[in-house]
């Protein structure tokens, strides 16, 4: 299975996403910095309402504050250490949590964020690419109208507002389901029962919020795509051979299959981002919360640290996606030049 | 005989406008023969071979004619049956067209053993039995049949055209209809691809071939009979040694005149020493379709069209210069 023109290939991608990741991390680094506002000055005037408004220890707290947070530093220094810390994993102080750790504020929401997205991404994929294939292979009929219009429609609607109504549907209107958080407030996460079903009555509607907003845009792309495939020439040919018609939508479905692959994976790359708006909208504790949180304060290094574990996962996911489509399509594999 | 094609028409319906790529074509194929099918582009060869073959899809549709194929023995009137129909009983056993684009022709993703099996499943054969089969078919066409276990992609252009042909011959189909095979491929592999259909042919596997080409000199190496189209009608159908030593239709005399000449230039771009261009087939022009190209144009060619009749035995020709009419 590792040929050597596949680990030629493999290698071959390694590089380019290590020079990609630089340039990134390096956008990551200049992007919060270009946002107007200096996060410090909010610390500061905090800090001098309760200092009774002596300047002279005012003007000490900065002087410690910027060299804690390294801005006191040339840019191109600054940007040296960033780079280096990160790549230990250390992605510094938050200034708005000051004067806790990045990591350690990024680490607890990680699994909340990985628990909604990771099922609703792969539960839209999985519906989205089945009801779009049916479409395909049911070409021109009512289903396929069906499932064009309710897709086009979906896909079109935007997410926060798809969320504000359910909200105001089943939370507000109805009642059945709690508007906000991913579980009561009050309650201490644990492994019981009964903080399960809470848990679950709480991810219900920013699940099905997601599903749905998702799922129209693989239907659409996975119905193009088996349409175009069966339009192709090896499917031609394979009818004029009196091959069956199961058996040829299977190929096109195959072929359809690679690309949805890796939009999948680059999908769940992202994941770690938290779903920003469904986050906001549910008030739901994910990264996408958290970044919120952090863009409206400022807090540079949160803001890195979050893109940097973001870029990270994408890269990851990148990789694993050049790997599995060189062991999913043999010309990959086996070393074809484009 | 074979195949025997009455007065048919395919037009492709559009929304406003038909192309009328086949308009009235009738002509048959005997057995034990290779048809030479050539004519410029656009002249309607892809659609004639779709419409030999019943492969007749949205907006392509058999206006008028009747297509008879000799089916156990007896004639059949493929031309009404179903497109389920068509593909149960025609293609693969009966018919089977090796498209124009036949280097993309085999699924990419799986290796070619995997598809000759998946063949099986469809036809209800036994996979061992048609496995042996294609390599078989393999070693015919001059292919080591160990390239079974490979991807279409792993073979060169050359052999992957041999690839083709077996797999589409893998059932015996009488007719074998064969588009532009040879266009993509260099001279050398152009003479190997030719002598493996000549060699199918002559083992029986294949009883009739039509060979469809823009390239008279490819065609004249493997024809026994051409049929000249020119914008969607047929005019002039002979024996290739009569039609090379004296081609009567003055078309075909252009066509002819331009392989034969010595700039290879001119030979490569075929047609072009016929002054003009062909005609939209939207609304062709009124007459003889060719009379506004024509060297020897009459006012007879302007007003009516010149019937495909016959001249001499087993010769026929479309045009007012060989006709009784003219006089
Ligand atoms: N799907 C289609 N819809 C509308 N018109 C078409 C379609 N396919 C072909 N035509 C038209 O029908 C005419 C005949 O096309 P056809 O493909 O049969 O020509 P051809 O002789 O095979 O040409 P070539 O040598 O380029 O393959 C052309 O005018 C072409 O534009
Ligand atoms: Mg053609």
């Amino acid at each position: 299975m590792a040929s050597k023109p596949m680990f030629r290939f493999l290698l071959r991608r390694f590089i380019f996403l290590l020079v990609t990741y630089i340039v990134a991390t390096t956008v990551v680094f200049i992007l919060p910095r270009a946002i107007p506002g200096n996060p410090l000055a909010q610390m500061l005037s905090s800090l001098s309402q309760v200092a009774q408004a002596n300047p002279e220890a005012i003007r000490a707290a900065e002087r410690t504050l910027m060299k804690e947070f390294g801005v006191d530093k040339p840019v191109l220094v600054q940007y040296g250490e960033f780079l280096l810390k990160a790549l230990r994993g250390d992605l510094g102080t938050s200034i708005s949590y000051y004067p806790r750790k990045v990591i350690d504020l990024i680490v607890p929401v990680i699994p909340w964020t990985l628990i909604l997205l990771l099922p609703a991404t792969l539960v839209a994929w999985i519906l989205g690419n089945t009801l779009g294939a049916l479409a395909a292979y049911r070409r021109n009929t009512w289903i396929d109208k069906g499932v064009l219009t309710s897709s086009l429609v979906v896909s079109q609607i935007p997410y926060y507002w798809l969320g504000m109504i359910f909200i105001f549907l089943f939370g507000v209107r109805l009642g059945w389901l709690p508007v906000q958080g991913a579980y009561s407030q009050g309650t201490i996460p644990s492994l019981s029962w009964g903080f399960f079903v809470d848990a679950l009555k709480h991810y219900v509607m920013p699940f099905a919020s997601i599903v749905i907003s998702t799922m129209g845009g693989w239907a659409i792309g996975m119905r193009v795509m088996v349409v175009y495939e069966l339009g192709s020439d090896y499917a031609l040919f394979s009818e004029y051979l009196g091959m069956r018609d199961k058996r040829i939508f299977k190929y096109a479905f195959r072929n359809s299959l690679l690309p949805q692959i890796t939009g999948l994976a680059l999908n769940l790359g992202t994941v770690l981002g938290g779903a920003l708006i469904t986050e906001i909208v549910f008030n739901y504790p994910g990264t996408g919360f958290l970044l919120f949180k952090a863009l409206t304060t400022l807090d540079y290094p949160m803001i890195q640290g979050i893109f940097v574990i973001l870029i990270a996962s994408v890269y990851l996911a990148n990789f694993i996606v050049d790997f599995l489509y060189a062991w999913i399509d043999p010309r990959i594999r086996l070393g074809q030049e484009e | 005989m074979l195949l025997k094609v009455e007065n048919a028409k395919a037009y492709y319906k559009l929304e406003k406008v038909s192309v009328k790529a086949v308009d009235g074509v009738s002509f048959e194929i005997f057995e034990d023969e290779v048809v030479g099918v050539v004519g410029e582009s656009g002249s309607g060869k892809t659609t004639l071979s779709n419409l030999v073959s019943m492969n007749i899809l949205k907006p392509l549709t058999l206006v008028e004619g009747k297509i008879l194929l000799k089916i156990n023995g007896e004639f059949k009137e493929i031309s009404s049956m179903s497109r389920e129909e068509v593909k149960k009983k025609l293609w693969g056993k009966e018919v089977t067209i090796v498209p124009q684009s036949a280097m993309n022709a085999l699924m990419p993703t799986i290796r070619m053993a995997k598809y000759v099996e998946h063949l099986a499943h469809s036809h209800d054969l036994a996979e061992e039995k048609l496995l042996a089969k294609a390599e078989k078919r393999f070693e015919e066409v001059g292919l080591d049949p160990l390239w079974l276990k490979r991807y279409p992609f792993e073979l060169s252009g050359g052999m992957k055209q041999r690839a083709v042909i077996a797999i589409a011959t893998i059932l015996n189909p009488k007719l074998l209809i064969v588009d532009e095979p040879t266009s993509a491929l260099d001279v050398v592999n152009q003479r190997v691809f030719l002598k493996v259909l000549m060699q199918l042919k002559r083992m029986g596997i294949v009883r009739s071939i039509i060979f469809i080409t823009h390239d008279i000199a490819t065609v004249r190496q493997i024809a026994d009979r051409m049929i000249v189209m020119y914008a969607g009608k047929i005019v002039e159908i002979s024996s290739m040694e009569e039609i090379l030593r004296k081609p009567l239709h003055p078309y075909t005399r252009g066509l002819l005149n331009s392989v034969l000449t010595p700039e290879p230039e001119i030979r490569k771009r075929g047609i072009s020493v016929i002054p003009g261009a062909p005609p939209n087939l939207i609304s062709p022009p009124h007459g003889c379709r060719f009379h506004p190209r024509c060297p020897h144009v009459m006012d007879i060619c302007k007003e009516k069209d010149p019937p495909l009749e016959e001249v001499e035995e087993g010769r026929r020709v479309a045009c007012f210069l060989y006709s009784e009419e003219r006089r």
